[in-house]
């Protein structure tokens, strides 16, 4: 089997006012390391459009309506400090959810052994009813219920490694007994929340705040300790990953200090995971990651992995 | 299960209720959320069995080294 890479060119046609640092850029430099000949192997594919259906999994329909009448004609429309829409925004966030929703039934279907899902906007902070921190629809937490919901599984886990906590995954996934949440981040960092004692209607949740200047030695003890053994003793059907690389020590949002190589390690620790506990099933969407440099050679060396490991 | 709390248990209660813990959690027939709070008990069973044994380990200890090299018989420790 392969992995399965999703793209589309609409995700370029969010565009974000000039200096902004989730940029259309962001995919540019993805997509070109992506492009090298050692990816020619991925199995690339056109991320689809979600319909209100999918979305109506996290997101009330005076939500969608709302977003969707908040797109302008032209120019900009700011929906909070650091969230803006353009024309092409809607298109792009559900396509970002429509691929995120495509790799699951691929992954699931075995089609690809797992994937990567390269979209923007992100999606982890967006909540039920609030757009926020450069995101509209929650996109992972969106496709977990849908693995649960449509493919009928009882056992998901999302880690969402995004330097930034999940605030959004989490108030969408509050509730859900069937999907375990772990969230790494900076803290103190943007959006505050993301407490240890944050834990969700049954407990499955769980924060592991990481502090500032730390680095992949920190994060990798917080894993070993504190992420892999709950994994395994859950033995989740499916893994989505929130793959933000703003934890990169280039990173001009935030103050952790992982290197490239910290990312290539994550992804293959929770590719042994799922080796063993679900038939490598692994869906990773991108998140957040503003040092465009740093950002390319993260996605290269996550995929990297993941086609190591679907090979 | 009881869960009585943690401290309450002997090793040997502690012990046991953990080996159901293992066992359940390894058969994977529970719900997930379920899990999790099987897997809290079992770490908090695991620590409690843990800090018996070393307890134990210690007393040992205290017998081990008393003395100038020599077995000086059993002495009583505080707290046995």
């Amino acid at each position: 089997m392969t992995t399965g890479l999703w793209t589309h060119d609409a995700f370029s046609g969010h565009v974000t006012p000039a200096g902004h640092p989730e940029q259309v850029a962001r995919l540019t430099y993805a997509e070109r390391a992506l492009s090298a000949n050692r990816y020619a192997g991925l199995a690339r594919f056109q991320a689809p459009l979600a319909d209100d259906a999918a979305l109506l999994r996290c997101h009330p329909q005076s939500y969608i309506d709302r977003i969707v009448a908040a797109e302008p004609a032209t120019g900009w429309r700011q929906l909070d400090e650091d969230t803006h829409m353009s024309p092409g925004s809607v298109e792009a966030a559900r396509r970002a959810v429509g691929g995120a929703i495509a790799a699951v039934d691929a992954v699931m279907a075995g089609d690809v052994g797992n994937a990567f899902v390269a979209a923007r906007p992100p999606g982890h902070h967006a909540e039920r009813e609030t757009p926020m921190g450069f995101c509209l629809f929650g996109t992972v937490a969106i496709a977990a219920k849908h693995a649960l919901d449509h493919h009928g599984l009882s056992r998901v886990a999302v880690v969402d490694f995004d330097v930034h906590h999940g605030n959004g995954t989490q108030d969408l996934l509050w509730e859900e007994p069937r999907a375990v949440f772990f969230s790494s981040h900076q803290s103190p960092l943007w959006p505050g929340t993301g407490a240890e004692s944050e834990r969700g209607a049954h407990d499955t949740i769980f924060n592991i705040p990481l502090e500032p200047d730390s680095g992949g030695a920190t994060m990798r003890a917080a894993y070993e300790g504190r992420v892999f053994p709950i994994l395994s003793a859950l033995k989740p059907e499916l893994i989505l990953i929130s793959a933000g690389f703003d934890a990169h020590m280039a990173d001009p949002l935030a103050q952790l200090r992982w290197q490239t190589e910290d990312f290539a390690w994550i992804t293959g620790r929770l590719c042994d995971l799922a080796e063993e506990m679900c038939q490598g099933r692994v869906v990773s969407v991108l998140e957040g990651g503003y040092d465009l440099d740093a950002l390319a050679a993260s996605v290269a060396a996550h995929v990297d992995v993941l086609m190591e490991r679907s090979a | 299960m009881t869960d009585r709390p943690v401290a309450e248990l002997s090793f040997e209660e502690a012990m046991k209720e953990l080996e159901g813990v293992v066992g359940q959690l390894e058969r994977g027939d529970v719900a997930l959320d379920e899990s999790i709070r099987l897997y809290e008990r079992g770490a908090e069973l695991k620590k409690r069995c843990e800090a018996k044994l070393k307890e134990a380990e210690e007393k040992v200890a205290a017998i081990t080294l008393d003395g100038d090299g020599q077995p000086a018989g059993l002495k009583t420790v505080e707290g046995l």
